[in-house]
Formats: C-alpha cells, sequence, structure tokens
C-alpha cells in the first residue's frame, strides 16, 4: 500500500477538508458524514458458501492459475512475459473499484448486478489494454461468481474482505450521480482543473501519459504508464464501454488502488468531477464528425478498414498539417501488434496503433504518419550495427525468469535505440497475381522482393530492398535523395512524421527495386514501428496486417453521361410495358 | 389447430420484437447472443422460428378478417430475411455474399407465391392493379413510379461507377491439405503414421482413451473434470504433459490465440487473418492432431499458397521450441477446448 492512502487516513482527511469548506462558509451536507462528496457509507458482503468456494477453484485451476499462479501471486507460467505483469492477488490490491481508495472492492458473490459488483465486472468485461480477457460469454455468471468467491476467500491472504474490524466499504453512488451534459463549459473548466489538479503532471500536456514516463512505479516496484486519454478503449475500467464519461468519473473519484494514481474525491466536488471527466472523454479518438469510433465487439479495439485512401493534390503536396487538404484528407486506424514470429519476438509493443493520412500529386506520394509513443528516443552515440543489418544482437525475453527478470522488470531499463517508423510495399506488386504478395515480414526471397522506406528519430530516411525475414537490407541506389522528410516532430508524447517518396517511372527509377504506385488500383501496404526506450531494433518491433494504399482516381466523365442514358432507358422501357399492357386489355375487351 | 396457431403467433411476434428491439438498441443487444461454432444451426432454427411465427401471423390475421395480400406477403419476407443477414449475424456478412443470399431467397419468394395459379394470381393482381390505373390511387402510383423508377435506377448505376476504395475480397482456405511428411529439425515425420508421445496413460503407453477421459467437459465453461486436474502434483502421464503444454501456451501462444483459446489474445486485433479460435469445432476438432504438429512446427511461412502465407503471422514453431515441447502445447489444446483429435480413418 505504498501509495495508497489507507482507510482511516482517508476519513482523517475528508474530516479535514469539511473542515476548511465550512469554516469558509460552505455548508455541504454531503460532508456531514465525513464521507467525500457522491459517496455513502455501505456493509460488507456476507462470505460466499463453502460449495461456491469449492466449485470456484476448479474454474480458477481450469482457466486462471495460468498467468495468475497456485497461490494466486501472479507469477503463473505466462506471468514474465507480460506487462502489465497479471494481479497478485495476495494483497487484496484491486484497481477497479466504486470504493473509496484503499478500501477493497465491492464484491458479492450473490449479487452479480452491475455498479454493486467490482470484482464481476472486471472478469465480465476482463482489463482491455492488458492480457486479461472479457470471461462473458466463455464462463456462465455463476462460474464467474464462483472463482471470485475462490480468489477473494483462499488467494487475497492479507486482508479479509468479511472482517468488519479491518475493512470498511464507502462506495461511490454512482447510480444516483447523473452525469453533467458535455457542454463546452463543462469541457473547458475540466481542462483547466486538470492543470491545476496536477493531472497532466502525470498524464501529460495532451494527456497521452507522457508526463511522468519513466519515475512512475506501482505497489510491487514494477513500472507503470500513466493512461492516455486518447485511447479510451485502452483504459482498463471502460468496461467495454469506452465511451462512457461515467468509467472516467468512477476512476477519477476512487483512484486506482496499487498505482501512483490517488482518488481525488476529498479535493474535488462531484461537479468538478464531472467537469473533468467530459473533458478527458472528448479527448478519445473521434472520427471527423466527432462521433465516437465505432468499437469491434470481437477485439473491443476501434473497427478497422484496409484501405488507405490517398488524395490527389494539384500541385505541391502541403508539409503544413494545419493545410486544407490534410485536414481533409481522410485518416485511417492502423493496428498495431508486437512482431511474435520469429526471434527476437517482441511480447511488448507499446505503439498499438498509428494513424495515416496521405496525398499525391503527379510526381510524389506522401504518408503523414502520427502515433502516441510516451518516450522519445534518440540512440546516444553511434549504433553497434549498421543500417541495413536485420539479424542484430538484440535479447528475447526468456519464458521463466522469475520476477527480477521478468518484462516488467526490464521496462525502463533497456538500451535506447532510435524511435522508427517504416512503410513497407512489395515491389512489382502488378506482376504478381492477386491476392498473392511477399511475406508480410520483409518479403519473401529475391523472386519477391519488398520495398521499405524507414525514417528514424535521429532524422535519417533510407530506401532499402528486403528479400526475407533472416536477409540483411540491401540499400537502394539513388532512390534516397529522392525522398524528403516533410516533417519529423515529437510533441507531448505524440510523433508526427510525414514522408515523401516518388511514385515511380521507369525513367528515374528502378522498376527492379522500388514500389511503382499506380492511380485507382490497390498496393499492399504494411507498417513496422519500433519505440526506442523498449529497447526496439531490428526485428523486434511491432507491425501491422496488411493494408492497402489506394489513391483515389479522379472521377471519370462517364460517371455522369451514363447513369443518364440508362434513367433514359428505363423511361423508354416503361412506355413499353405500359403500350403492351394497353393493347393486350383492349385486345381483350373488343 | 386455432391455438397452435396462434401460439405460432405469438412467438414469431415476440421473436420479432426481441430482434427488432436488439438491433435499434432497446434491449442489449446481446440478449440472445450467437455462440460461436453454434452459429449456423442457431441462425436457421431462429429463421425457422420466424417462419412458423410468420405462418401463424398470417393464419391469425385472415381469421380476424384481415390479411395480408400475398403480394406484400412476398415482399416483407423477403426484406425480413435481408434485414436479418446484415444486422443479426455477427461478424458481418459481405454484400457479394449476402447478394447471393438474397438472390436465392427472392427465387424462393417466387416458387412459393406462384406455387399455384391462383397464388400467382393474386400476387399479381397488384402489380396490374398499377398498370391500368383504374382507380385514382392507382393511378398516382403509376404516376410515382414512372418519375421515380429511372430517377433510382440512375441513382444506384452513378453510385455503382463512382470510383470507390473498398476492401478487395480475398478467400482463403483455413485448412489446406497437408503433406505426407514433414521434416523438423532434423527428423522426418510421416503425417499418417506418426502419434503424440505425450497421449499417455500413467504406465507410459499410447492411450486414446485414456486421454479423452481426462479432457475438460463440453458445456458451458468447459471447466476440467473434479478428479483430472493438471496442477496436481501427482499426476502421471497425460495430466503432467497437459500442464506442461499449458505452462508452453501460456509463454508463447496466448499473445494472439487468447487466454481461452479462442483467437483473442493480446495481439489478435491487429492481425488479418485473425488467429485461429481453437474453441470453434471447425479448427482443431476437425482435425489431427498430426496435422496440427505440422501447422504448428511449419507456421504461416510454410502454408502452400492457399493459406496465404505472406499475411499469417504465425510462427514457425520449430524455431522456437523444441519437437517435445510442440507436441505437448497440442495436447494442451485438446484438453483445453474439451475436442478430440481426429483419426486418419
Amino acid at each position: 500500500m505504498m501509495n495508497s492512502i489507507s482507510p482511516k487516513a482517508g476519513v482523517v482527511t475528508a474530516t479535514a477538508f469539511a473542515v476548511l469548506l465550512t469554516s469558509g462558509g460552505f455548508t455541504s451536507l454531503v460532508f456531514a458524514q465525513g464521507l467525500p462528496e457522491g459517496f455513502k457509507k455501505g456493509d460488507l458482503a456476507p462470505e460466499p458458501s463453502a460449495e461456491m468456494i469449492e466449485a470456484g477453484k476448479r474454474v480458477y485451476f481450469t482457466k486462471c492459475v495460468w498467468c495468475h499462479g497456485v497461490d494466486g501471486a501472479g507469477d503463473g507460467p505466462g506471468a514474465d512475459r507480460l506487462w502489465p505483469r497479471p494481479r497478485n492477488f495476495n494483497q487484496g490490491t484491486f484497481k477497479i473499484r466504486h470504493t473509496a481508495s484503499g478500501e477493497l472492492p465491492l464484491f458479492d458473490a450473490k449479487k452479480p448486478v452491475a455498479g454493486q459488483n467490482d470484482l464481476f465486472e472486471t472478469v465480465t468485461h476482463g482489463l482491455p489494454g492488458s492480457a486479461m480477457p472479457p470471461w462473458e460469454g466463455i464462463l456462465s455468471e455463476e462460474q464467474r461468481l464462483q472463482v471470485l468467491s475462490f480468489v477473494t476467500t483462499q488467494l487475497v491472504k492479507d486482508r479479509k474482505f468479511t472482517d468488519k474490524q479491518s475493512e470498511t466499504q464507502t462506495i461511490l453512488n454512482l447510480a444516483d450521480l447523473k452525469p453533467k451534459p458535455a457542454t463546452d463549459e463543462s469541457k473547458n473548466r475540466g481542462a483547466e482543473l486538470i492543470v491545476e489538479k496536477k493531472c497532466v503532471e502525470c498524464h501529460g500536456m495532451e494527456g497521452r501519459g507522457d508526463g511522468n514516463a519513466f519515475n512512475l512505479k506501482d505497489d510491487w516496484g514494477f513500472s507503470i504508464q500513466p493512461a492516455n486519454w486518447h485511447k479510451c478503449w485502452n483504459f482498463r475500467g471502460s468496461r467495454q464501454d469506452p465511451y462512457n464519461v461515467s468509467n472516467i468519473f468512477r476512476t477519477f473519484s476512487t483512484g486506482v488502488n496499487g498505482t501512483p494514481m490517488p482518488s481525488f474525491a476529498d479535493n474535488t466536488s462531484v461537479d468538478e468531477r464531472w467537469d473533468i471527466a467530459n473533458f478527458v472523454n472528448s479527448l478519445c479518438e473521434r472520427n471527423a464528425l466527432g462521433e465516437p469510433l465505432p468499437i469491434d465487439p470481437l477485439t473491443d479495439k476501434p473497427k478497422i478498414n484496409f484501405v488507405i485512401p490517398s488524395d490527389m493534390v494539384e500541385g505541391e503536396i502541403p508539409s503544413d498539417m494545419e493545410a486544407e487538404a490534410w485536414q481533409k484528407a481522410p485518416r485511417r486506424y492502423v493496428a498495431m501488434g508486437g512482431q511474435i514470429t520469429h526471434k527476437p519476438r517482441n511480447f511488448v509493443n507499446r505503439i498499438d496503433d498509428i494513424w495515416v493520412r496521405s496525398l499525391y500529386n503527379d510526381k510524389s506520394i506522401v504518408y503523414l504518419l502520427e502515433w502516441d509513443d510516451r518516450t522519445k528516443s534518440v540512440a546516444e552515440g553511434k549504433l553497434p550495427w549498421g543500417p541495413t543489418q536485420v539479424n542484430i544482437d538484440i535479447k528475447e525475453q526468456e519464458p521463466k525468469t522469475g520476477e527480477e527478470g521478468s518484462i516488467a522488470a526490464s521496462q525502463n531499463n533497456y538500451a535506447v535505440y532510435n524511435d522508427a517508423i517504416a512503410i513497407e510495399t512489395p515491389v512489382k506488386w502488378k506482376e504478381l497475381p492477386a491476392p498473392i504478395k511477399p511475406r508480410y515480414l520483409f518479403g519473401t526471397n529475391e523472386q519477391f522482393p519488398v520495398d521499405i522506406v524507414k525514417w528514424e528519430a535521429d532524422g535519417s530516411l533510407r530506401a532499402f530492398k528486403g528479400t526475407g525475414w533472416d536477409k540483411d537490407f540491401e540499400q537502394r541506389d539513388n532512390y534516397e535523395e529522392n525522398m524528403k522528410v516533410l516533417k519529423g516532430e515529437w510533441k507531448n508524447g505524440r510523433w508526427y512524421v510525414m514522408i515523401e517518396r516518388p511514385l515511380g517511372n521507369k525513367k528515374d527509377q528502378d522498376y527492379d527495386e522500388d514500389t511503382f504506385f499506380e492511380v485507382g488500383q490497390y498496393i499492399p501496404t504494411v507498417f513496422f514501428a519500433w519505440d526506442g526506450h523498449n529497447g526496439d531494433a531490428g526485428r523486434k518491433m511491432a507491425v501491422s496486417a496488411f493494408y492497402y494504399t489506394f489513391m483515389n482516381p479522379p472521377v471519370p466523365q462517364e460517371t455522369y453521361i451514363y447513369p443518364v442514358v440508362i434513367a433514359f432507358g428505363v423511361v423508354l422501357l416503361e412506355g413499353w410495358v405500359l403500350t403492351r399492357r394497353a393493347n393486350r386489355k383492349k385486345g381483350k375487351t373488343l | 389447430m386455432k391455438a397452435l396457431m396462434s401460439l405460432g403467433a405469438l412467438v414469431g411476434v415476440l421473436g420479432l420484437l426481441l430482434l427488432g428491439g436488439m438491433i435499434f438498441d432497446v434491449v442489449p443487444s446481446n440478449t440472445v447472443r450467437l455462440i460461436e461454432g453454434y452459429m449456423p444451426m442457431q441462425m436457421l432454427a431462429e429463421v425457422a422460428c420466424y417462419v412458423l411465427g410468420f405462418a401463424g401471423l398470417s393464419y391469425m390475421l385472415n381469421a380476424m378478417g384481415m390479411g395480408i395480400p400475398r403480394f406484400w406477403q412476398g415482399i416483407g419476407f423477403w426484406v425480413f430475411l435481408m434485414m436479418y443477414l446484415k444486422f443479426r449475424v455477427y461478424p458481418p456478412i459481405p454484400f457479394s455474399v449476402r447478394a447471393m443470399y438474397g438472390t436465392v431467397a427472392l427465387v424462393t419468394v417466387f416458387m412459393w407465391v406462384s406455387a399455384s395459379e391462383e397464388d400467382w394470381k393474386k400476387f399479381k393482381q397488384p402489380i396490374m392493379n398499377v398498370l391500368d390505373a383504374q382507380t385514382g390511387m392507382n393511378r398516382m402510383l403509376r404516376y410515382m413510379y414512372l418519375v421515380l423508377l429511372p430517377i433510382l435506377i440512375g441513382g444506384f448505376s452513378f453510385n455503382a461507377m463512382m470510383p470507390k476504395s473498398e476492401e478487395p475480397i480475398e478467400l482463403r482456405t483455413v485448412h489446406p491439405a497437408p503433406p505426407a511428411s514433414t521434416k523438423v529439425q532434423g527428423k522426418t515425420y510421416v503425417l499418417q503414421t506418426s502419434q503424440s508421445p505425450y497421449r499417455v496413460n500413467p504406465e507410459g503407453k499410447y492411450d486414446q482413451e485414456y486421454s479423452n477421459a481426462n479432457i475438460v467437459e463440453q458445456g458451458m465453461g468447459r471447466l476440467m473434470k473434479p478428479n483430472a486436474n493438471p496442477w496436481d502434483e501427482k499426476n502421471q502421464g497425460y495430466l503432467k504433459y497437459v500442464r506442461e503444454g499449458g505452462e508452453i501456451f501460456f509463454q508463447n501462444c496466448h499473445f494472439c490465440h487468447g487466454d481461452n483459446l479462442n483467437g483473442r489474445g493480446l495481439h489478435a486485433f491487429a492481425f488479418n487473418p485473425i488467429p485461429a479460435n481453437f474453441t470453434d469445432p471447425g479448427t482443431i476438432a476437425q482435425l489431427q492432431e498430426t496435422f496440427i504438429f505440422w501447422r504448428v512446427a511449419k507456421g504461416g511461412i510454410g502454408l502452400p499458397n492457399e493459406g496465404f502465407p505472406w499475411a499469417s503471422v504465425m510462427p514457425p514453431w520449430e524455431q522456437h521450441l523444441t519437437v517435445d515441447e510442440i507436441w505437448k502445447v497440442i495436447l494442451f489444446e485438446y484438453w483445453h477446448t474439451g475436442y478430440y483429435p481426429r483419426t486418419w480413418d
């Protein structure tokens, strides 16, 4: 409990605040009981029955033991390659709750009700952004309650859910607190409050979680990162409903036990908390119309469109992101996973998406790539390998190391390399019968090579030819001088990189090693990203699936002519049918 | 008969209300969830239920003298089917496939409305009425169609001709034909004759019956049998190896295939094709253990062309695991999903 305030201390501070406020001419009834505003006293739930606990053991040893371990210490076989590590249940420290900071979460084996049973909801909806999946639809409601009965009574060892002497329940009364409408006024006030309440010190000036990226630790001494408010689908407490402002309100009111995130219940009013929640919620990525992104119910992440459209511009492509052409260009969400195919595998990729836009003119195509990276990383000194080297000496995380050597313990302790991004497209893709492509990872072989354009945080932009996952790159002659970095800037936890490359023509480029882009064609495109502070280099990186760059053709003339012709044809057809019917009827009556 | 029909009508109306409620978010959209693996049967059952419901409803309305003309019945049913395919089925079916189903459904509806001369006449009647335009209402309708049809068709063709950037559809073979044998870490395994060295009873003999008796129970949750806990220290043979396989699975495989082996792991959302769902009866339950061994050892890169080797991120596990570890992981996958591997005969 290093950072969480103990319940007693909480009450004391609350009273102190109440005194302060009343002395200031404030009379608030909610503080009368010594409770923070919006909270009410609750009772401890009764102990689950012995049958429930016994049945839960069976569930636990089928499903949970593999990560959470035999004794629930979060040290199962899978734990050392995970970050965040699986929860250690022994201390009874749980993140997502409706209870005051430091208190045990709500759990009642007889009451699987949303808003009144925190642990049940965690198991039901999972914890996005971690390896904990939603168990709804896999385990029945009964089974979820059973396994929690087992965990709370047998594996939580330092505290007791039914001990009236040591435990209290001060419950956030969320059901009775109606969300405040997210007006501009409310959001503006929230924007001021996050500075005043020092939220930005950890969460960063733009809320990308970059404020204090290196020094934050959880109760067990592992590095921990503040939430990125722009990716609400990764909020642990999002309960598969990421754009719901109440989730933010709850987390802000109760704090996150075991982490440096405190509860703000004692020093903010309910009204202020809604303002902050409204503002934080407004930062989460939205579409061009300001609507929430559609979320894929199978993955709980934004739905993916695999086509990256590129619009045409006349003349020079602007290098200013604020230019109208860029503002109008459609943005695409590109999902990134760890490279887990070949050694060294990247089990924890800290870059999990990229936003891509593209424009083209008669000579070149420009990609605008934006991605959140809490740490700007530029390698100090010269790297121990050349730019074309792929097979470099980067260690893969061992499967079983114990806590000290685990991937969670390595965070922020890696040698720092360059942040980087690369775009891969097949060479001579037109000659491949669709859907055949070179392999997603650096191409197949000499017959199916790929064109790789890689930008690194030291400002370099290089062009390679890839001929297989284990083949070092070949540097391409005369290509780099035709490319340009129009922008390469890290600001408040986000990289903005704009890369210009030639469309390709037989006169100036080499058909055998450069991709030629054509209007109206689907050009397979893969993205790679490296986070230097994650020790990413070589094949230790984040990868996307195959996307398609599609350069939108100008609308052809025929599009406006043929439909009119067709409509006219329909009119003629109608006339014919009517005449025929009329004639036949006449024939009949005559 | 009447009671039966009323019951059918009741079922149908309730089902329709529920479906509509789920689509328009009046009730939670997962009130009646489609269970993976059972979805086709579930869908057929649901549609059958609706057909019954419609039949009952139509009977009731007729009995009450408010019958709906055959013409509108046909159109209504077809529209219902299309809506069902579009909104109920998840993951969504691509338009081209829905168009195929739609055509088949249209033909069926035509067969139904033209089953007898009488029916066909009844079906045609409204169309003929509009063409003849004997009443004011029909005349108005006729002029409306005269204007609307060309505009609609012109609009559709304009939409169709506008350059669009929709994802090209790529159909991939999920279980390509396996080779006769595969060479892994210097040793050749003949797929027809190889056996898992760990599917053994406590005495150490290959024993499929013993292992089948100790897999998890089918049914909600797929829990282990109470007396077959792989974490029991005293285990010898099969269950001991299941546990070792599980350890390897949760150090290597769950990142994509998920904690419940349902293909929803941590990285799964980023990949296409999505990782295999072992709990689906269409994956490992359909395959032989040695087929899985080949797929695991060679990974995506080892697939024949119809399996899209360029897009699969499945690692060739021979690069990461020993042959023994691969067999153990496979053992665990069958244990955890409660399926038996198929045999070659």
